[in-house]
Protein backbone atom coordinates (compact mmCIF):
# COMPACT_ATOMS: atom_id res chain seq x y z
CA UNK A 1 0.00 0.00 0.00
CA UNK A 2 3.16 2.48 0.79
CA UNK A 3 4.69 4.19 -1.73
CA UNK A 4 7.33 5.35 0.38
CA UNK A 5 8.43 2.92 3.50
CA UNK A 6 9.53 1.98 5.60
CA UNK A 7 9.12 5.12 7.20
CA UNK A 8 12.26 7.06 9.04
CA UNK A 9 11.31 10.18 11.99
CA UNK A 10 12.54 12.50 9.38
CA UNK A 11 9.90 12.01 7.18
CA UNK A 12 7.15 14.46 7.08
CA UNK A 13 4.08 13.31 9.22
CA UNK A 14 2.10 14.50 6.30
CA UNK A 15 3.82 12.33 3.91
CA UNK A 16 2.07 9.51 5.67
CA UNK A 17 -1.26 9.88 5.58
CA UNK A 18 -1.02 11.01 1.69
CA UNK A 19 0.90 7.46 1.14
CA UNK A 20 -1.67 5.57 2.97
CA UNK A 21 -4.74 7.04 4.56
CA UNK A 22 -5.16 3.93 6.80
CA UNK A 23 -2.52 5.77 9.01
CA UNK A 24 -4.86 8.07 9.98
CA UNK A 25 -6.46 5.44 12.45
CA UNK A 26 -2.75 5.01 14.06
CA UNK A 27 -2.45 8.47 14.57
CA UNK A 28 -5.71 9.42 16.45
CA UNK A 29 -4.98 6.10 18.54
CA UNK A 30 -1.58 7.41 19.31
CA UNK A 31 -3.02 10.81 20.59
CA UNK A 32 -1.41 12.55 17.61
CA UNK A 33 -3.94 14.82 16.12
CA UNK A 34 -4.57 16.38 12.75
CA UNK A 35 -2.84 20.24 11.87
CA UNK A 36 0.93 19.18 12.10
CA UNK A 37 1.79 21.56 9.34
CA UNK A 38 4.67 20.20 8.19
CA UNK A 39 6.36 18.79 10.85
CA UNK A 40 8.61 15.85 11.07
CA UNK A 41 7.22 12.57 12.46
CA UNK A 42 9.75 12.64 15.25
CA UNK A 43 8.47 16.65 15.95
CA UNK A 44 5.45 15.58 16.09
CA UNK A 45 5.84 12.43 18.22
CA UNK A 46 8.32 14.67 20.53
CA UNK A 47 5.07 17.39 20.95
CA UNK A 48 2.47 14.88 21.79
CA UNK A 49 5.09 13.00 24.42
CA UNK A 50 4.69 9.76 21.64
CA UNK A 51 7.53 7.13 21.54
CA UNK A 52 8.92 7.77 18.12
CA UNK A 53 10.37 4.77 17.96
CA UNK A 54 7.43 2.93 18.61
CA UNK A 55 4.74 4.98 16.49
CA UNK A 56 7.28 4.31 13.26
CA UNK A 57 7.33 0.40 14.14
CA UNK A 58 3.99 0.34 14.14
CA UNK A 59 3.54 2.71 11.02
CA UNK A 60 5.47 0.01 9.42
CA UNK A 61 3.90 -2.35 10.45
CA UNK A 62 0.61 -1.78 9.29
CA UNK A 63 1.77 -0.38 6.12
CA UNK A 64 3.68 -3.46 5.46
CA UNK A 65 1.83 -6.57 4.04
CA UNK A 66 4.21 -8.75 4.55
CA UNK A 67 4.36 -11.47 7.34
CA UNK A 68 7.59 -10.88 8.39
CA UNK A 69 8.61 -10.01 11.89
CA UNK A 70 8.89 -6.84 13.29
CA UNK A 71 11.89 -5.84 15.54
CA UNK A 72 10.24 -4.99 18.87
CA UNK A 73 13.34 -4.08 20.89
CA UNK A 74 13.23 -0.44 22.37
CA UNK A 75 9.97 -0.27 22.16
CA UNK A 76 7.93 1.73 24.88
CA UNK A 77 4.99 -0.55 26.05
CA UNK A 78 3.80 3.02 27.54
CA UNK A 79 3.29 4.08 24.41
CA UNK A 80 2.24 0.96 22.67
CA UNK A 81 -0.40 0.06 25.53
CA UNK A 82 -2.30 3.29 25.19
CA UNK A 83 -1.94 2.70 21.37
CA UNK A 84 -4.03 -0.88 21.94
CA UNK A 85 -6.45 0.76 24.73
CA UNK A 86 -7.54 3.33 21.80
CA UNK A 87 -7.96 0.47 19.66
CA UNK A 88 -10.44 -1.74 21.95
CA UNK A 89 -12.37 1.82 22.04
CA UNK A 90 -12.62 2.05 18.47
CA UNK A 91 -13.62 -0.96 17.62
CA UNK A 92 -15.98 -1.01 20.93
CA UNK A 93 -17.63 2.35 21.14
CA UNK A 94 -17.29 3.28 17.40
CA UNK A 95 -16.54 1.07 14.63
CA UNK A 96 -18.35 -2.08 15.69
CA UNK A 97 -22.03 -0.03 16.88
CA UNK A 98 -21.66 1.94 13.21
CA UNK A 99 -21.71 -1.21 11.65
CA UNK A 100 -24.75 -2.77 13.84
CA UNK A 101 -26.48 0.69 12.96
CA UNK A 102 -25.91 -0.20 9.05
CA UNK A 103 -27.03 -3.23 9.40
CA UNK A 104 -30.45 -3.09 11.41
CA UNK A 105 -31.32 -0.58 8.04
CA UNK A 106 -29.88 -2.70 5.61
CA UNK A 107 -31.67 -6.10 6.44
CA UNK A 108 -34.92 -5.58 8.79
CA UNK A 109 -37.35 -6.20 6.92
CA UNK A 110 -41.34 -6.64 8.95
CA UNK A 111 -41.73 -9.86 10.19
CA UNK A 112 -38.24 -11.37 8.91
CA UNK A 113 -36.88 -13.56 11.46
CA UNK A 114 -33.70 -14.48 9.23
CA UNK A 115 -32.97 -10.47 9.51
CA UNK A 116 -33.96 -10.84 13.30
CA UNK A 117 -31.58 -13.95 13.71
CA UNK A 118 -28.47 -12.13 11.67
CA UNK A 119 -28.35 -8.84 14.34
CA UNK A 120 -28.64 -11.63 16.92
CA UNK A 121 -25.20 -13.62 15.65
CA UNK A 122 -23.60 -9.99 15.28
CA UNK A 123 -24.74 -9.09 18.62
CA UNK A 124 -23.18 -12.73 19.72
CA UNK A 125 -19.94 -11.93 17.58
CA UNK A 126 -19.87 -8.56 19.15
CA UNK A 127 -19.94 -9.58 22.99
CA UNK A 128 -17.20 -11.86 22.00
CA UNK A 129 -15.05 -9.36 20.55
CA UNK A 130 -15.89 -7.25 23.65
CA UNK A 131 -15.11 -10.26 26.34
CA UNK A 132 -12.25 -10.80 24.49
CA UNK A 133 -11.30 -7.45 24.86
CA UNK A 134 -12.27 -6.55 28.45
CA UNK A 135 -10.85 -9.19 29.36
CA UNK A 136 -7.34 -8.04 28.31
CA UNK A 137 -8.15 -4.74 29.88
CA UNK A 138 -8.59 -6.46 33.05
CA UNK A 139 -5.95 -8.88 33.27
CA UNK A 140 -3.10 -8.23 30.72
CA UNK A 141 -2.96 -4.57 30.30
CA UNK A 142 -2.41 -4.56 34.31
CA UNK A 143 0.53 -6.59 34.09
CA UNK A 144 1.92 -4.61 31.38
CA UNK A 145 1.88 -1.39 33.15
CA UNK A 146 3.73 -3.48 36.00
CA UNK A 147 6.26 -4.61 34.02
CA UNK A 148 6.79 -1.52 32.60
CA UNK A 149 7.17 -0.04 35.91
CA UNK A 150 9.98 -2.69 36.85
CA UNK A 151 7.75 -5.24 38.22
CA UNK A 152 7.19 -8.88 36.82
CA UNK A 153 4.49 -10.11 38.42
CA UNK A 154 2.29 -12.32 36.57
CA UNK A 155 4.87 -12.45 33.64
CA UNK A 156 3.43 -16.08 32.98
CA UNK A 157 0.12 -15.26 32.27
CA UNK A 158 0.70 -13.35 29.02
CA UNK A 159 1.22 -16.07 27.01
CA UNK A 160 -2.44 -17.67 27.11
CA UNK A 161 -3.66 -14.10 25.19
CA UNK A 162 -2.51 -14.71 21.79
CA UNK A 163 -4.44 -17.64 21.86
CA UNK A 164 -7.79 -15.96 21.52
CA UNK A 165 -7.13 -14.51 18.88
CA UNK A 166 -7.92 -16.90 15.95
CA UNK A 167 -11.02 -17.41 17.61
CA UNK A 168 -11.91 -13.80 17.33
CA UNK A 169 -11.15 -13.76 13.40
CA UNK A 170 -12.92 -17.34 12.46
CA UNK A 171 -16.52 -15.81 13.80
CA UNK A 172 -15.72 -12.63 11.83
CA UNK A 173 -15.61 -14.69 8.50
CA UNK A 174 -18.72 -16.77 9.39
CA UNK A 175 -20.83 -14.07 10.19
CA UNK A 176 -20.05 -12.39 7.08
CA UNK A 177 -20.36 -15.48 4.62
CA UNK A 178 -23.89 -16.27 6.28
CA UNK A 179 -24.85 -12.48 5.49
CA UNK A 180 -23.51 -13.21 2.01
CA UNK A 181 -25.13 -16.48 1.00
CA UNK A 182 -28.23 -16.13 3.59
CA UNK A 183 -29.32 -12.90 4.21
CA UNK A 184 -32.93 -12.27 3.27
CA UNK A 185 -33.66 -9.92 0.77
CA UNK A 186 -32.38 -6.23 1.64
CA UNK A 187 -34.64 -4.15 3.02
CA UNK A 188 -31.90 -1.42 1.42
CA UNK A 189 -29.12 -2.99 -0.63
CA UNK A 190 -26.74 0.09 -0.70
CA UNK A 191 -26.54 0.09 3.21
CA UNK A 192 -26.29 -3.46 3.44
CA UNK A 193 -23.34 -3.28 1.13
CA UNK A 194 -21.83 -0.56 3.02
CA UNK A 195 -22.52 -2.29 6.26
CA UNK A 196 -20.62 -5.26 4.85
CA UNK A 197 -17.68 -2.67 3.46
CA UNK A 198 -17.59 -1.98 6.70
CA UNK A 199 -17.24 -5.96 8.30
CA UNK A 200 -14.42 -6.29 5.52
CA UNK A 201 -12.62 -3.24 6.80
CA UNK A 202 -12.98 -4.03 10.37
CA UNK A 203 -12.03 -7.54 9.86
CA UNK A 204 -8.85 -6.68 8.53
CA UNK A 205 -8.14 -3.55 11.37
CA UNK A 206 -8.67 -6.85 13.84
CA UNK A 207 -6.86 -8.84 12.33
CA UNK A 208 -3.95 -6.19 12.47
CA UNK A 209 -4.80 -4.89 16.31
CA UNK A 210 -4.06 -8.82 16.62
CA UNK A 211 -1.18 -9.31 15.39
CA UNK A 212 0.35 -5.78 16.69
CA UNK A 213 -0.63 -7.59 20.24
CA UNK A 214 1.12 -10.98 19.32
CA UNK A 215 4.23 -9.49 17.23
CA UNK A 216 5.07 -6.56 19.16
CA UNK A 217 2.89 -6.22 22.51
CA UNK A 218 4.14 -9.71 23.62
CA UNK A 219 7.55 -9.54 22.04
CA UNK A 220 8.33 -6.34 23.81
CA UNK A 221 6.88 -7.90 27.09
CA UNK A 222 9.40 -10.47 26.80
CA UNK A 223 12.23 -8.44 26.26
CA UNK A 224 11.57 -6.31 29.27
CA UNK A 225 10.72 -8.97 31.34
CA UNK A 226 14.51 -10.41 30.46
CA UNK A 227 15.92 -7.22 30.96
CA UNK A 228 14.20 -6.83 34.91
CA UNK A 229 15.37 -10.67 35.48
CA UNK B 1 -18.75 -33.67 -14.61
CA UNK B 2 -15.12 -34.87 -13.28
CA UNK B 3 -15.76 -39.10 -13.99
CA UNK B 4 -12.16 -38.70 -15.61
CA UNK B 5 -11.04 -38.63 -12.08
CA UNK B 6 -9.71 -42.30 -10.77
CA UNK B 7 -12.54 -43.36 -8.44
CA UNK B 8 -11.16 -44.92 -5.16
CA UNK B 9 -13.56 -48.05 -4.98
CA UNK B 10 -13.43 -50.56 -2.00
CA UNK B 11 -15.48 -53.29 -2.44
CA UNK B 12 -17.00 -55.32 0.94
CA UNK B 13 -18.56 -58.21 -0.17
CA UNK B 14 -18.12 -62.34 0.39
CA UNK B 15 -19.84 -64.15 -2.18
CA UNK B 16 -17.52 -64.59 -4.91
CA UNK B 17 -19.98 -64.02 -7.74
CA UNK B 18 -21.38 -60.86 -6.48
CA UNK B 19 -17.49 -59.42 -5.90
CA UNK B 20 -16.31 -60.00 -8.83
CA UNK B 21 -19.96 -59.17 -10.77
CA UNK B 22 -19.65 -55.79 -9.48
CA UNK B 23 -16.02 -55.14 -9.93
CA UNK B 24 -16.01 -56.57 -13.61
CA UNK B 25 -19.78 -53.80 -13.82
CA UNK B 26 -17.71 -51.00 -12.76
CA UNK B 27 -14.57 -51.36 -14.66
CA UNK B 28 -17.38 -51.40 -18.18
CA UNK B 29 -18.89 -48.06 -17.17
CA UNK B 30 -17.59 -46.03 -19.90
CA UNK B 31 -15.92 -42.48 -18.78
CA UNK B 32 -14.97 -44.33 -15.03
CA UNK B 33 -11.74 -45.09 -13.62
CA UNK B 34 -11.91 -47.51 -11.09
CA UNK B 35 -9.27 -48.18 -8.46
CA UNK B 36 -10.89 -50.84 -6.95
CA UNK B 37 -9.96 -52.72 -3.60
CA UNK B 38 -11.34 -56.18 -2.49
CA UNK B 39 -11.86 -56.74 0.93
CA UNK B 40 -12.80 -60.22 2.83
CA UNK B 41 -13.04 -59.80 6.07
CA UNK B 42 -13.92 -56.73 9.01
CA UNK B 43 -10.28 -56.15 10.15
CA UNK B 44 -8.88 -56.11 6.29
CA UNK B 45 -12.50 -53.63 5.89
CA UNK B 46 -11.40 -51.08 8.85
CA UNK B 47 -7.55 -51.04 7.98
CA UNK B 48 -8.50 -50.07 4.32
CA UNK B 49 -10.86 -47.23 4.86
CA UNK B 50 -8.55 -45.49 7.73
CA UNK B 51 -4.96 -45.62 5.75
CA UNK B 52 -6.49 -44.98 2.40
CA UNK B 53 -8.47 -42.05 1.11
CA UNK B 54 -11.48 -44.08 -0.48
CA UNK B 55 -14.18 -42.08 -2.25
CA UNK B 56 -16.82 -45.09 -2.34
CA UNK B 57 -17.55 -47.82 -0.58
CA UNK B 58 -19.61 -50.33 -1.71
CA UNK B 59 -20.40 -53.04 1.44
CA UNK B 60 -22.85 -55.73 2.20
CA UNK B 61 -24.77 -54.40 5.28
CA UNK B 62 -24.29 -57.90 6.72
CA UNK B 63 -20.44 -58.17 5.79
CA UNK B 64 -18.28 -59.64 8.54
CA UNK B 65 -21.04 -58.95 10.92
CA UNK B 66 -23.30 -56.12 10.88
CA UNK B 67 -21.31 -52.57 10.14
CA UNK B 68 -22.61 -49.70 10.41
CA UNK B 69 -22.34 -46.73 7.84
CA UNK B 70 -21.59 -44.33 10.71
CA UNK B 71 -18.67 -46.37 12.11
CA UNK B 72 -17.61 -47.02 9.04
CA UNK B 73 -17.95 -42.97 8.47
CA UNK B 74 -16.15 -42.07 11.51
CA UNK B 75 -13.04 -44.78 10.78
CA UNK B 76 -12.39 -43.23 7.39
CA UNK B 77 -9.77 -41.15 6.37
CA UNK B 78 -11.73 -39.62 3.95
CA UNK B 79 -14.73 -37.73 5.65
CA UNK B 80 -16.64 -37.55 2.49
CA UNK B 81 -17.14 -40.80 1.82
CA UNK B 82 -19.81 -42.37 0.23
CA UNK B 83 -20.96 -45.51 1.03
CA UNK B 84 -23.82 -47.75 -1.22
CA UNK B 85 -25.03 -50.91 0.84
CA UNK B 86 -25.31 -54.08 -1.86
CA UNK B 87 -28.98 -54.51 -1.99
CA UNK B 88 -30.62 -57.91 -1.89
CA UNK B 89 -33.69 -58.06 -0.79
CA UNK B 90 -33.24 -58.17 2.58
CA UNK B 91 -32.93 -55.25 4.33
CA UNK B 92 -35.63 -52.41 5.57
CA UNK B 93 -36.21 -48.92 4.46
CA UNK B 94 -35.03 -47.71 7.55
CA UNK B 95 -31.78 -49.92 7.27
CA UNK B 96 -31.08 -48.72 3.72
CA UNK B 97 -31.30 -44.81 4.31
CA UNK B 98 -28.33 -44.90 6.92
CA UNK B 99 -26.34 -45.70 3.07
CA UNK B 100 -25.57 -43.50 1.08
CA UNK B 101 -28.21 -45.19 -1.86
CA UNK B 102 -27.67 -48.73 -2.67
CA UNK B 103 -27.03 -51.15 -5.25
CA UNK B 104 -29.10 -54.02 -6.22
CA UNK B 105 -27.58 -57.08 -8.31
CA UNK B 106 -30.34 -56.79 -10.99
CA UNK B 107 -29.14 -52.40 -11.53
CA UNK B 108 -27.61 -52.19 -15.03
CA UNK B 109 -24.78 -50.53 -15.51
CA UNK B 110 -26.33 -47.34 -16.36
CA UNK B 111 -28.10 -47.06 -13.15
CA UNK B 112 -25.05 -48.17 -11.66
CA UNK B 113 -23.65 -45.17 -13.24
CA UNK B 114 -26.10 -42.76 -12.37
CA UNK B 115 -26.58 -43.50 -8.82
CA UNK B 116 -22.90 -43.08 -8.29
CA UNK B 117 -22.88 -39.83 -10.11
CA UNK B 118 -25.86 -38.21 -8.31
CA UNK B 119 -24.26 -39.38 -4.59
CA UNK B 120 -20.91 -38.54 -5.36
CA UNK B 121 -22.46 -35.26 -7.31
CA UNK B 122 -18.85 -35.26 -9.32
CA UNK B 123 -18.08 -31.92 -9.56
CA UNK B 124 -14.45 -29.22 -10.07
CA UNK B 125 -16.96 -27.00 -8.57
CA UNK B 126 -14.91 -27.23 -4.40
CA UNK B 127 -17.02 -25.00 -2.72
CA UNK B 128 -20.18 -26.84 -3.82
CA UNK B 129 -18.91 -30.22 -3.36
CA UNK B 130 -17.43 -29.08 0.24
CA UNK B 131 -20.38 -28.00 1.77
CA UNK B 132 -23.25 -30.16 0.82
CA UNK B 133 -24.48 -31.83 3.79
CA UNK B 134 -25.41 -35.45 3.05
CA UNK B 135 -29.25 -36.09 4.37
CA UNK B 136 -28.08 -37.74 7.46
CA UNK B 137 -26.31 -34.24 8.14
CA UNK B 138 -29.14 -32.40 7.01
CA UNK B 139 -31.32 -34.26 9.93
CA UNK B 140 -28.56 -33.63 12.40
CA UNK B 141 -28.69 -30.07 11.62
CA UNK B 142 -32.67 -29.98 12.09
CA UNK B 143 -32.11 -31.47 15.30
CA UNK B 144 -29.90 -29.36 16.40
CA UNK B 145 -31.49 -25.72 15.61
CA UNK B 146 -34.18 -27.21 17.14
CA UNK B 147 -32.42 -27.35 20.76
CA UNK B 148 -31.94 -31.06 21.10
CA UNK B 149 -28.68 -32.21 23.04
CA UNK B 150 -26.30 -33.74 21.23
CA UNK B 151 -27.46 -36.95 23.67
CA UNK B 152 -31.03 -36.65 22.53
CA UNK B 153 -29.98 -36.81 19.14
CA UNK B 154 -28.13 -39.66 19.44
CA UNK B 155 -31.30 -41.00 21.09
CA UNK B 156 -33.59 -40.07 17.91
CA UNK B 157 -31.71 -41.68 15.55
CA UNK B 158 -30.45 -44.25 17.25
CA UNK B 159 -26.54 -43.32 17.02
CA UNK B 160 -23.73 -42.84 19.24
CA UNK B 161 -23.16 -39.47 21.20
CA UNK B 162 -19.66 -39.62 19.23
CA UNK B 163 -21.32 -40.14 16.10
CA UNK B 164 -23.40 -37.05 16.76
CA UNK B 165 -20.48 -35.03 17.72
CA UNK B 166 -18.85 -36.38 14.84
CA UNK B 167 -21.35 -35.37 12.69
CA UNK B 168 -21.81 -32.23 14.12
CA UNK B 169 -18.11 -31.97 13.57
CA UNK B 170 -18.12 -32.50 9.69
CA UNK B 171 -20.76 -30.25 9.70
CA UNK B 172 -19.22 -27.39 10.73
CA UNK B 173 -16.11 -27.76 8.95
CA UNK B 174 -18.45 -27.99 5.73
CA UNK B 175 -20.42 -25.67 5.85
CA UNK B 176 -17.81 -23.43 7.81
CA UNK B 177 -20.55 -21.96 10.57
CA UNK B 178 -19.60 -23.04 14.06
CA UNK B 179 -22.35 -21.07 16.07
CA UNK B 180 -25.84 -21.92 16.80
CA UNK B 181 -27.65 -19.02 15.76
CA UNK B 182 -25.15 -19.37 12.33
CA UNK B 183 -26.95 -22.61 11.54
CA UNK B 184 -30.19 -21.87 12.60
CA UNK B 185 -30.34 -18.82 9.97
CA UNK B 186 -28.94 -21.92 7.25
CA UNK B 187 -31.35 -24.49 8.31
CA UNK B 188 -33.96 -21.31 7.70
CA UNK B 189 -32.91 -20.45 4.63
CA UNK B 190 -32.36 -23.86 2.92
CA UNK B 191 -35.90 -25.09 4.60
CA UNK B 192 -34.39 -27.96 6.44
CA UNK B 193 -36.56 -26.53 9.50
CA UNK B 194 -39.38 -24.92 9.50
CA UNK B 195 -39.78 -21.58 11.23
CA UNK B 196 -42.49 -22.79 13.78
CA UNK B 197 -40.26 -25.69 15.09
CA UNK B 198 -37.89 -23.28 16.52
CA UNK B 199 -38.19 -21.41 19.76
CA UNK B 200 -36.20 -17.83 18.82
Amino acid sequence: MTENGPYTPDDKMATLISDDYRLLQVLSRFGIPLGFGDKTVKEVCKDRNVDCLTFLTVINFVTKDSEEKPSASGLSLTSLLEYLKQSHVYFLKFCLPAIRKKLIEGITLKDSDVSFLILKLFDEYVDGIREHMEEEEANLFPIVVSISNGDIVGKDRIYVYSRHHEEVGSKLKELKKIIIKYCPLAANANTLNDALFDIYRCEEELSSHCKIEDLLLLPALRNAINHIS
Amino acid sequence: MATDKELRIGIAELAPVILSGFCESLRKIKGFKPNITEVSDRESLLSLISKKEIDILIANPTFGGLLHPDDIRRASKNPNIRIFAIELGKLSKQALSLYDDHLHVTDDLESIKNKIISVCKFSDNKTDDKEALSNREKEIVALVVRGFTNQEIADKLFISIHTVITHRRNIAKKLEIHSATGLTIYAIVNKIVDLNDIKL
